[in-house]
């Protein structure tokens, strides 16, 4: 009898959030759609896919180090840096190189701050056992006052136009870059948590980081790994941003923050660690990008979308207390 | 021992004239079709010990969570201080005087003891903490139990069996009538439960109705009144322990008889694989340590808690840091030693503490099993792609060898019981080649069936020509289990027994300092 109770049991908790939040997401648009044929457009829907797609790098950005019990709250820091770095170096090599190289230069430079960004982070963190709240902290306020400085406080305009075109316009195959770009890149990191050593670590240290000592894993090189890889995923998300507004902009992201945590959160992560698959930057993202697009579209005041994103995290992180106490 | 005269201050008379404290009939309880107690009796006088005994699993938590108020139930009354209870929270239980201390520590490591104490429950004035108030209720409790504890401590500077003593503290700290103890002793020495049984006795004699969780045998003979027998979910027997014996009890418990506890194993003793030359920690927990490990025997460290056997093996396996000496294995010196270095060196080790060290109690039998073992290429290619199907066979090898009883592969480990959560554990040690295995209290908080699954493992490394080592505070299963024993006292190495010598007074003997105050008077059998 018991043998017949355990398979229903795990069906219902397998099955459940799986359906959930694609219907919650579903439910959104809906809902939006009948207050405003205007979300069904095909260039409304053109805007959900890329607005999505390029918030699914933070909230990626976010889960990596989630996963490991950890935060990063210099994500946006992160996005605005690289934007107006990548901007500057674009501007400044453009006129003497060609398009090209000032492209594949700012694009380089991007990557490589997030690379830098993440690997400060992961030091700290890793090995210097900061709590990662308090390192992450101090980075964002660190990386956004460089971007404000290095910047003037001011936009960097007269980036290329291929730039926006190949980073934000191009569509192949019906499918604008920007989510061809995530679709690669969520492939490669559910492939790295599901398939890899490394991914298997970084769930398990976030159980907890005794058990991976003890089991002989090389707890602080994971650690440090995963705060690199949020970096990257977080300075990607500046690159196609920035392509997206066509200018640097030293504020870029600064809502990203939470709301990148509320949609990594409201996904599946729980903020205890050890838990969270790929589908939860992309449930989450597109959650709130849907949401926030209809609240564009209906003409709600901009104002009250924190208060959304406010209660959706807290929402998220009451879901994961209620599904830790029924166990 | 059963009757014993009424304290003053004890509101109800011992014995059986009164009206039982608690009464529960024919009581079911359900998860899904699973049923978790069918048809349940159990009945607790004042001033009894009445011990539920039965394997893991069959329903002993369940019960005492409905007692408490933490589950409720399908059908079937239960009664309590002679009311019927339909909704009953553990607020309300605990407010009638149902105290419960819990097999996991339900402490809170950065607070100090008295915080610990009063948490949820502060005495306030006027708005205040009341810190005299507290601080005087917190010394009296201390004093009547007679634990000598600074109440002003930090919980995470306390060894366990101190925080143990802590958790029996803070349910009595309020008047109850009633208090239930789920495996109290299973981190504590013989000396520390000695201690504890004293105290259990002396609140029994104040009338209190205690309910005793444990699958220890000594335990149950010196302690129990009666004994409640569960098996799978059902209600077996009540006995009073003055008409029942070790012998029925284990078989109305398993429904098999019980032949002999311990295996038997054979010794052939082969090559060293293992040695320490003048091993001291920078802790300071072990001085001096030289021993060697060889092939084909168990070697036991015994002791008291403290005393740093437990450190000397988490030492072999890369977790202390070394001053000064050496540790060897295989003939390589084992310098700036770490697990992963261990572990290469064909270490294993199963830490004392399942749930910080041992398993990572969110993730999944199959990540539990293999985690030690990803650099192997069994299980990963090239140290960086997982062989998912090679370790979903291995867990499902485990699961049947080990005979683990688990919902599923991709069940969590914190789903387990405490002895398929051990068997989950060793699991690991098989995930790859050792020459050494280290065992820290191997069988802490595991019913008697899964200690007795244990130790043929056990037997079977050994049997193998592998290196066995025991750490562990149960006298009788260092003793019985190893061919070789090494008794540790405050840091140091103070005897080697071996074969025929390893007698439980020989060992005693080199437990305690011999101009000690402490007598081994009391566990003369």
């Amino acid at each position: 009898m018991s043998d017949q109770a355990q398979p229903s049991g795990i069906d219902l908790r397998a099955v459940g959030p799986h359906l959930l939040l694609p219907l919650a997401i579903v439910g959104v648009v809906v809902l939006f759609a009948l207050l405003q044929p205007a979300m069904l457009s095909g260039d409304n829907i053109v805007n959900i896919m890329k607005q999505s797609s390029l918030f699914f790098f933070v909230a990626c950005a976010q889960l990596v180090v989630i996963i490991t019990r950890g935060f990063d709250l210099s994500v946006g820091a992160n996005v605005s840096l690289v934007s107006v770095a990548s901007s500057m170096v674009m501007t400044a090599v453009m006129p003497l190189y060609g398009t090209g190289l000032g492209i594949a230069l700012g694009v380089g430079t991007g990557l490589l701050i997030g690379l830098v960004i993440g690997a400060v982070n992961g030091v700290l963190v890793a090995y210097g056992r900061i709590n990662p709240f308090i390192v992450t902290l101090a980075t964002m306020s660190i990386f956004t006052g460089v971007a404000t400085t290095i910047s003037g406080g001011f936009p960097i305009f007269n980036l290329p136009e291929a730039f926006s075109y190949a980073f934000n316009q191009m569509i192949i195959l019906m499918l604008p870059i920007p989510l061809i770009i995530a679709g690669l890149v969520a492939y490669a990191m559910h492939f790295s948590l599901t398939r890899t050593v490394h991914g298997r670590v970084l769930y398990v240290l976030g159980d907890s980081n005794e058990v991976a000592h003890v089991a002989g894993r090389r707890v602080k090189e994971h650690l440090f790994l995963a705060y690199v890889t949020s970096g990257v995923l977080a300075s990607i998300a500046g690159l196609l941003m920035t392509a997206q507004t066509g200018s640097g902009e030293p504020n870029l992201g600064t809502s990203l923050v939470l709301n990148s945590i509320a949609a990594a959160v409201i996904g599946g992560a729980s903020l205890r660690g050890g838990s969270g698959g790929i589908s939860a930057p992309i449930y989450g993202a597109l959650l709130i990008v849907c949401l926030s697009i209809g609240m564009n579209l209906q003409q709600i005041n901009g104002s009250l979308q924190p208060v959304v994103i406010g209660a959706i995290l807290i929402f998220g992180a009451a879901l994961d207390a209620i599904k830790t106490k029924a166990r | 021992m059963s009757s014993t005269s009424t304290k003053p201050g004890a509101s109800v008379a011992p014995g059986t004239s009164a009206a039982p404290l608690i009464k529960i009939a024919h009581l079911d309880k359900s998860y899904g079709a699973f049923k978790a107690l069918e048809d349940m009796q159990f009945e607790l006088r004042a001033g009894e010990v009445h011990v539920l005994f039965g394997e893991n699993g069959a329903g002993k938590s369940t019960l005492i969570q409905i007692i408490c108020g933490v589950q409720s139930f399908d059908a079937g009354t239960y009664s309590l201080f002679g009311e019927n209870v339909t909704s009953l929270t553990p607020a309300v239980a605990h407010q009638k005087g149902v105290s419960i201390v819990f097999q996991e520590f339900s402490l809170i490591p950065d607070m100090t003891v008295e915080e610990n104490l009063f948490l949820g429950h502060e005495m306030t004035s006027g708005g205040r903490l009341a810190k005299g108030a507290m601080r005087a209720k917190v010394q009296t409790v201390l004093d009547r139990l007679g634990f000598h504890l600074d109440p002003a401590a930090r919980v995470s500077t306390l060894r366990r069996a101190h925080q143990q003593m802590v958790e029996i503290a803070k349910a009595l700290l309020w008047d109850c009538k009633v208090l239930i103890l789920d495996e109290p002793t299973a981190s504590l020495t013989d000396q520390e439960a000695a201690q504890l049984f004293d105290i259990i006795e002396q609140l029994r004699s104040e009338g209190l109705g205690i309910v005793y969780v444990s699958h220890r045998m000594p335990e149950i003979t010196r302690l129990a009144d009666r004994v409640t027998v569960l098996r799978d979910g059902k209600f077996i027997a009540t006995v009073n322990k003055a008409d029942t014996s070790e012998k029925e009890l284990v078989q109305l418990m398993t429904g098999r008889t019980f032949d002999e506890f311990f295996p038997h194993i054979k010794r052939d003793v082969g090559d060293t694989v293992l040695s320490f030359e003048n091993v001291t920690l920078q802790s300071g927990l072990a001085e001096n340590i030289s021993f060697e490990v060889k092939r084909g025997e168990v070697l036991g460290f015994a002791g008291l808690a403290g005393c740093g056997k437990s450190e000397v093996l988490r030492a072999a396996f890369g977790l202390e840091v070394v001053t000064t000496g050496r540790i060897t294995a295989n003939g390589v010196s084992l310098d700036k030693h770490a697990p992963r270095k261990a572990l290469s060196n064909r270490i294993c080790y199963f830490p004392s503490d399942r749930a910080t060290e041992g398993l990572a109690m969110h993730q999944s039998l199959i990540s539990n099993s293999s985690i030690a073992a990803l650099d192997d290429p069994v299980f990963s290619r090239g140290k960086t792609l997982l062989n998912r199907r090679a370790e979903k066979g291995f867990t499902e090898k485990m699961i049947d060898k080990l005979k683990i009883r688990t919902p599923g592969l991709n069940a969590k480990a914190d789903q387990l019981s405490g002895g398929n959560k051990q068997k989950l554990m060793i699991a690991r040690g098989l995930s790859r080649e050792f020459d050494v295995f280290l065992f820290d209290e191997p069988t802490v908080g595991v019913d008697i069936q899964a200690k007795l699954e244990i130790y043929d493992v056990i037997k079977a490394l050994t049997e193998e020509g592998k290196a066995v080592v025991i750490a562990s505070s149960e006298l009788a299963e260092v003793m019985h289990m190893s061919h070789r024993v090494i008794v540790m006292r405050e840091g140091k190495i103070v005897g080697e027994l071996d074969g025929e010598a390893v007698t439980e007074d020989a060992l005693l003997s080199h437990f305690f300092d011999h101009g000690d105050e402490e007598t081994q008077g009391q566990h003369a059998p």
